[in-house]
């Protein structure tokens, strides 16, 4: 009888090692780059989405074929993929649709997307398969920037004929009901910069628009010549706060509102990047951005592109932070929304180049971050991380 | 006469009933020790050393890939090809062996240090511009350590000095290192002429993509020779894997690989292990360690 039990014990370990793939793992963490093998395809995300059935929809731009050039203007892609982060579908729009804008709006189970045609913005709703199934023209030129507002949309538009930033509420019908503008200046000054971010021939302006913790609504544009933080309540005809950069050279690189007028933020000047995890801003008077201070991140490129998340990972509120670092990589730092300390960094990519486009929470309590690498050193391709939540809280100490 | 001749048969079947006993004796301690050498060679302890080399062969069950197709993308090129048995590995083997009857039961702790091998290759083409082209080769080489602990019988062919036998068992391996080396290698066509080219090869720790452990089957054969009081051995054995050797948790979690689009396919291991030592035995007759087994 012991003899059995032994044997049986034995075959039970044995067995036991058997390891075989499990699919709640699989969709936990994993890591993909989307390849195509035209050699002159270029493929740069600007967010990505998680979807109802656990998949994830990539919003992206695509560098037009010289057959299909109708402007100078990038076109737009999205990607669908399964939960395992497989490659689902495709869909490369009518090239008279380009440049789309960040983020990928969802209301009511339904996602929306801005882009252009002929200049003219266009509100395009897309289903979980990445499917287009409503186009919308909104009015307004050079989309820049959008946010949901409950059930309605946030849109900062560029107007180039009046030089003005636009900042209007939109419903998901494509009207919008509310807007107010902003001069950028009479003159030519900005126009270059503006230009170059839309042609993604430069450097991109960190555009943004969203709604505070004190309930104004913001916008990271330009106003005065200058890129700034700008609050309004979208009925005063001047701004009721403005937080000024430094022409295109400063400012906030993104801001996540916290609670009043407090945010967690990361701002640029002349190439330096500094992080703000909970910085109160004036909101109702003239400041300066530069004034702010913040944490000094050299490691990280000039005017380096961030992106905040606030997710909660092991019971603690965190405020994560990507960026790209000198070495190519996506930086993940990790800070204590509740005393804003340094808890943790997590980098990710190596070998080629990575740089991040967003990140978001997932329902499994992990992150996705997406991004475009260079595979082989040179083809611009998009990649996603999935990381799971044990990976994410591996990364934090004091835990 | 006739009493000379009654005398003589006396004589003769008095010695006839004189010897008969003592033949009789001897016959008997004959068959006792042969009886007794017999029971002693019925089974015999054997403990010693053995070392020689493998080859392996990686079989994958499911395949993975960071690098993930799109809609003009050719699933091949992802696929990854394995090259089987052509890389030389070592393994060092303690042997201990009980032999009853003609069947032997084995336990061989060994420490074997395998290699395999992957590669791919990705091409990128340009439709506009015809003959603008890249080409890379990735060639992966896997070497992993294990310390394989196998329950093994042996079956004697024959019982001569020269003992040929064919063996069977189960193996449990432990890993207890792993490294990964990818040289890439590529053809630039694009760049105004042929441009061959060559990275430097990344050689990264690859403990954590492998499972700690897997089993498998094993069976072969080989021959005992019998030299002196020790006895050589020679053995060939095909050892089946048959369990998952990736750790399915850890796929993607080498970012050096990863960066590179490399993800470890779930499969399986098969090695081709020769090996040759000496056996010593456990259990002698009497003194000056004669075993008789011989």
């Amino acid at each position: 009888m012991k003899y059995i039990i032994t044997f049986l014990g034995l075959t039970g370990i044995m067995f036991g090692c058997a390891n075989d793939p499990d699919p709640v793992a699989e969709k936990s963490q994993f890591v993909r780059i989307y390849d195509n093998t035209r050699f002159n395809a270029s493929y740069y995300p600007i967010d990505v989405h998680q979807t109802s059935d656990g998949g994830f929809l990539v919003l992206g731009v695509r560098k037009l074929r010289t057959e299909e050039l109708s402007s100078d203007f990038p076109g737009v892609y999205i990607m669908k993929t399964d939960a395992f982060g497989n490659f689902v579908s495709e869909n490369l729009l009518d090239n008279t649709l380009v440049a789309p804008i960040a983020p990928i709006l969802e209301v009511s189970g339904k996602y929306y997307f801005f882009c252009m045609k002929n200049l003219q913005t266009q509100l395009l709703e897309v289903d979980a398969s990445g499917t287009i199934v409503n186009t919308m023209s909104t009015g307004g030129t050079y989309p820049s920037a959008a946010a949901v507002d409950g059930s309605n949309l946030l849109l900062l538009n560029y107007d180039f004929v009046n030089k003005q930033s636009v900042i209007s509420i939109v419903g998901t019908n494509g009207n919008a009901q509310k807007s107010k503008a902003f001069t950028i200046g009479p003159n030519n000054d900005v126009d270059e910069p503006i230009y170059q971010h839309f042609l993604r021939i430069g450097k991109q302006i960190p555009f943004q628009v969203g709604k505070s913790g004190s309930g104004k609504y913001y916008f990271n544009g330009f106003y005065n010549y200058t890129l700034s933080l700008v609050f309004t309540d979208l009925a005063a005809t001047n701004p009721l706060g403005v937080s000024n950069g430094q022409q295109e050279k400063g400012g906030f690189s993104q801001v996540l509102p916290l609670e009043g007028d407090a945010f967690a933020a990361a701002r640029f000047n002349f190439g330096d990047n500094y992080i703000l995890p909970n910085v109160t801003i004036n909101t109702s008077a003239v400041s300066s951005v530069d004034k702010l201070g913040g944490n000094n991140f050299p490691e990280l490129v000039d005017d380096a592109p961030i992106r905040i998340v606030q997710a909660t990972i092991a019971g603690r509120q965190v405020l994560i932070y990507a960026s790209n670092t000198r070495s190519r990589q996506i930086a993940l730092f990790f800070y204590d929304k509740i005393t804003s300390a340094f808890i943790g960094s997590h980098y990710l990519g190596f070998s080629n180049p990575f740089e991040v486009t967003n990140l978001i929470s997932t329902t499994d309590g992990g992150l996705a971050v997406c991004g475009t690498t260079y595979v082989a050193g040179r083809f611009p391709r998009i990649c996603l991380f999935k990381l799971s939540q044990q990976t994410v809280s591996a990364s934090l100490h004091n835990k | 006469m006739i009493r000379t001749s009654t005398l003589l048969l006396a004589v003769l079947l008095s010695f006839q009933l004189y010897a008969q006993p003592k033949q009789r004796k001897q016959k008997f301690n004959n068959q006792n020790t042969a009886n007794k050498q017999g029971a002693f060679l019925e089974k015999q302890w054997w403990i010693g050393l053995k070392g020689g080399v493998n080859l392996t062969e990686a079989t994958p069950q499911q395949r993975y890939s960071v690098l993930t197709a799109t809609s003009n993308y050719p699933a091949s090129q992802l696929q990854k090809k394995y090259t089987a048995f052509n890389k030389t590995g070592s393994q060092a083997t303690l042997e201990v062996t009980f032999y009853f009857k003609g069947f032997s039961f084995s336990f061989q702790p060994t420490y074997r240090h395998s290699r395999f091998t992957y590669s791919n290759q990705f091409e990128w083409t340009d439709t506009e511009t015809v003959g603008n082209h890249l080409l890379l080769n990735y060639k992966q080489e896997n070497i992993i350590d294990y310390a394989d602990l196998p329950f093994i019988v042996k079956y004697d062919l024959t019982k001569t000095k020269l003992r040929p036998y064919v063996h069977a068992g189960i193996f449990y391996s432990v890993l207890l290192n792993a490294t990964k080396s990818v040289n890439i290698e590529g053809t630039d066509f694009a760049s105004g002429g042929t441009n061959q080219f060559s990275n430097e090869a990344l050689i990264v720790g690859a403990t954590d993509l492998y499972n700690k452990s897997y089993w498998g089957l094993l069976a072969g054969g080989g021959a005992d020779y019998n030299l002196g009081n020790v006895r050589l051995v020679l053995d060939i054995s095909y050892q089946r894997g048959m369990s998952n050797v990736t750790n399915t948790s850890n796929r993607f979690s080498n970012d050096r690989l990863s960066g590179i689009g490399d993800a470890m396919d779930d499969m399986k291991i098969n090695n081709i292990v020769i090996s040759f030592g000496c056996l010593f035995p456990m259990r002698f007759l009497g003194t000056g360690f004669k075993t008789l087994d011989r």
